[in-house]
């Protein structure tokens, strides 16, 4: 049985320690700069906390990296040193260069590196990608991918807001669409951007709009923001081709409509997520994917550490095009 | 007010030509159309008088005329209109080139008569509330924008299947001006520069040939991003990215992201969807207000003043210009300044 072991105790965190629980994966603990709440979360699943990285490395086959971005390329070149597979939370790196770094660090040392894409597991996204796979469609030709929501909300130390540590909400926000867009469209060229820093002058950019030009000639619209009035979250997709259409704009297929009169001291979660309930949560069904591909009964995974890396220099790319205000290269963020 | 249209090689003059009959203080005095199959066709359709010659009908001294015609006539039938002393409504885009624009806005001036651009997107009853609620202050400084405004392939805007009624000007890139870029930029732009009280210093623009290709050589697919004054920034989709099958010709929408919070717009929601087992598809049954109307009262009120509508024609010039400078960012793959 496969052991796995967590890293990181915030709001990813506590998500992937419940997606573990649904697997068959034994899970073995979890580390957290956060001791109280890893000991609350390694209450509620059985499990426990580990004081150290290191320590928790050495009890595990595979370890779920799910800190703050800007630690993902340290704790993944620790990890594969220990010959343990990593799994690590979108945007794979803070940078490109990061980012490549740790794929050679884990094909050097035979672990495997899965990024948590985990929009690709929606189940809306899955399907859109089906139906363009399947040729219904016909060829992409305009994409349009819009995610946004308010600013993230962290208690003590928002690194959210920090870019050093999340890159920003381009990248943090904005990489699983740019994903997304190269998973419908296929490798980008050039992007051209647009934001603004509307939270803060000295804070990250809060709202962006991305157009994005794929070699296929396909191009993208993506828009990002943590600049919408709280609690809204809204997601939307469109895929154009030349044989056909697939629109899902926002809240077109929220199944509930739940309207209570407000309690007093009520306020809106920490970071939004948007409502539609399923059988099974996107999360868990990645990470139930994952854990096939790491006992073999799988062999393909739906998203590689490649694509991971990809994301994150698309982004590199919009930060650069938006600061500079001319289209950019992908090969210059190489 | 005597109102006369000149071409029907525009599909909107057939919901103009509607509009002004139903108004007790308007008098058509008729339509005149190069192409005598489609003019004699139209005249039948809504009973009024069939000019065979521009010239004909102008020599009835309309106090003004609409034109509709292809976007790339425009400028020789404002000319006539204006030497004429007819007051102008034309159909955006204003034309296919900024120096036509120019001449066009020039001619009016030059005979005194009044030029009003088509832009009905300015009297939407949804597009003026954000308008409204911009004016007032609500949103405070404006951030970004998200727009759509795209549609079905023009050639498939016609009633019936007759062939002297195709559309195909519209994706003939002499006539038009170009393809998805020179249609469905314009009223989003203008709109815009509207709402901001603000020019466009900068455009970006990519387009692509993916959708119809094998149909039409003008482009199908295109993304822009308007970059304003103040530093806000609008993105443009103006794909012919609707299927023939849609429940409507296509739409306009908007998303705008400011200090104040989130507006979305969408011009032509105010549709309830039928299901007919003659059409055989879904169908969006428009019930908001006609927006075209408002426009037509507004240039005649401005015409029965003798001054300047609330769009002008050098509204329409500034719209030419961003869809120049859209087309030069395609060609050089770089942001062009404007202005």
């Amino acid at each position: 049985m496969l052991k796995v072991g967590l890293v990181g105790s915030g709001f990813m965190g506590s998500t992937h320690a419940a997606g573990w629980a649904q697997t068959p994966a034994q899970f073995v603990g979890i580390c957290s700069a956060d001791t109280a709440r890893a000991g609350k979360l390694a209450a509620q699943y059985g499990t426990q906390v580990y004081n150290s990285y290191e320590a928790l490395l050495d009890a595990v086959d595979v370890v779920d990296i799910c800190t703050p971005t800007h630690l993902h390329h340290e704790m993944t070149l620790q990890a594969a040193r220990a010959g343990k597979h990593v799994i690590c939370e979108k945007p794979l790196a803070r940078t490109p260069a990061q980012g490549r770094e740790m794929i050679a660090a884990c094909e050097a040392a035979d672990v495997k590196l899965l990024v948590a894409q985990v929009v690709r597991f929606f189940p809306e996204y899955a399907a859109a990608k089906g139906i363009v796979e399947r040729g219904e469609i016909g060829k992409v030709a305009v994409v349009r991918l819009t995610r946004c929501a308010y600013q993230p909300k962290l208690a003590a130390d928002n690194w959210f807001l920090d870019p050093a540590k999340s890159g920003g909400m381009m990248l943090d926000l904005m990489c699983h669409d740019f994903d997304y867009a190269r998973w419908i469209a296929g490798d980008v060229d050039s992007v051209y951007a647009r934001s603004v820093r509307s939270a803060d002058p000295t804070a990250p950019e809060d709202y962006s709009i991305a157009i994005l030009r794929h070699t296929s000639g396909a191009l993208s619209n993506v828009e990002g923001a943590w600049a919408y009035p709280p609690p809204m979250f809204r997601t939307a997709l469109e895929i154009a081709g030349d044989a056909g259409l697939i629109e899902h704009p926002a809240g077109s297929s929220t199944p509930l409509g739940i309207h209570l009169k407000a309690k007093a001291g009520g306020d809106a979660p920490d970071v939004g997520l948007p409502a539609s309930p399923l059988a099974e949560d996107p999360y868990t069904t990645q990470l139930k994917h994952f854990y096939n591909i790491l006992t073999g009964a799988e062999t393909t995974p739906r998203v590689t550490a490649q694509d991971g890396l990809a994301a994150v220099q698309i982004a590199h790319a919009a930060m650069e095009s938006a600061r500079s205000g001319r289209p950019v290269r992908l090969s210059e963020v190489q | 007010m005597r109102i006369g249209i000149l071409s029907f090689a525009h599909l909107h003059a057939e919901s103009y030509l509607g509009a002004l009959l139903a108004m007790p203080d308007v008098t058509v005095v008729g339509i005149a159309d190069d192409n005598a199959e489609r003019g004699r066709y139209f005249a039948g359709q809504f009973g009024v008088t069939w000019f065979e010659s521009y010239a004909a009908l102008l020599a009835e001294k309309p106090d003004a005329v609409i034109v509709c015609s292809e976007n790339a006539n425009h400028r020789p039938l404002v000319e006539m209109a204006a030497a004429a002393g007819a007051h102008v409504l034309c159909e955006k885009p204003l034309a296919t080139t900024v120096e036509d624009a120019r001449a066009i806005v020039e001619v009016c001036q030059q005979y005194g008569v009044q030029l009003m651009t088509a832009f009905p997107m300015r009297f939407s009853s949804p597009a003026l509330e954000v308008k409204k609620l911009m004016a007032s202050g609500g949103l405070g400084r404006i951030y970004g924008v998200n727009a759509t405004n795209q549609g079905a392939l023009p050639e498939f805007h016609q009633a019936e299947n007759l062939p002297f009624l195709k559309r195909d000007w519209f994706v003939d890139k002499a006539l038009a001006g170009g393809g998805a870029l020179a249609d469905h930029i314009v009223h989003l732009a203008d709109l815009l520069r509207w709402y901001l009280g603000e020019e466009v210093t900068e455009v970006y623009a990519a387009s692509n040939t993916i959708l119809h290709g094998g149909r039409v050589s003008v482009e199908t697919g295109g993304l822009v991003m308007l970059t304003f004054e103040s530093g806000a920034f609008a993105s443009v989709d103006c794909s012919w990215s609707k299927p023939a099958y849609y429940p409507t010709w296509g739409g306009l929408a908007l998303e705008v992201v400011a200090e104040g919070g989130l507006v979305t717009m969408d011009a032509f929601k105010q549709v309830m969807t039928v299901y007919s087992h003659s059409a055989g598809r879904p169908r969006y049954a428009w019930w908001g207000s006609d927006a075209n109307a408002g426009m037509l009262r507004e240039f005649i009120a401005a015409c029965g003043e003798n001054r300047t509508p609330a769009v002008t024609g050098a509204d329409g010039l500034r719209a030419v210009e961003i869809v120049a400078a859209a087309y030069e960012s395609v060609e050089s793959g770089d942001a062009v300044r404007v202005g």
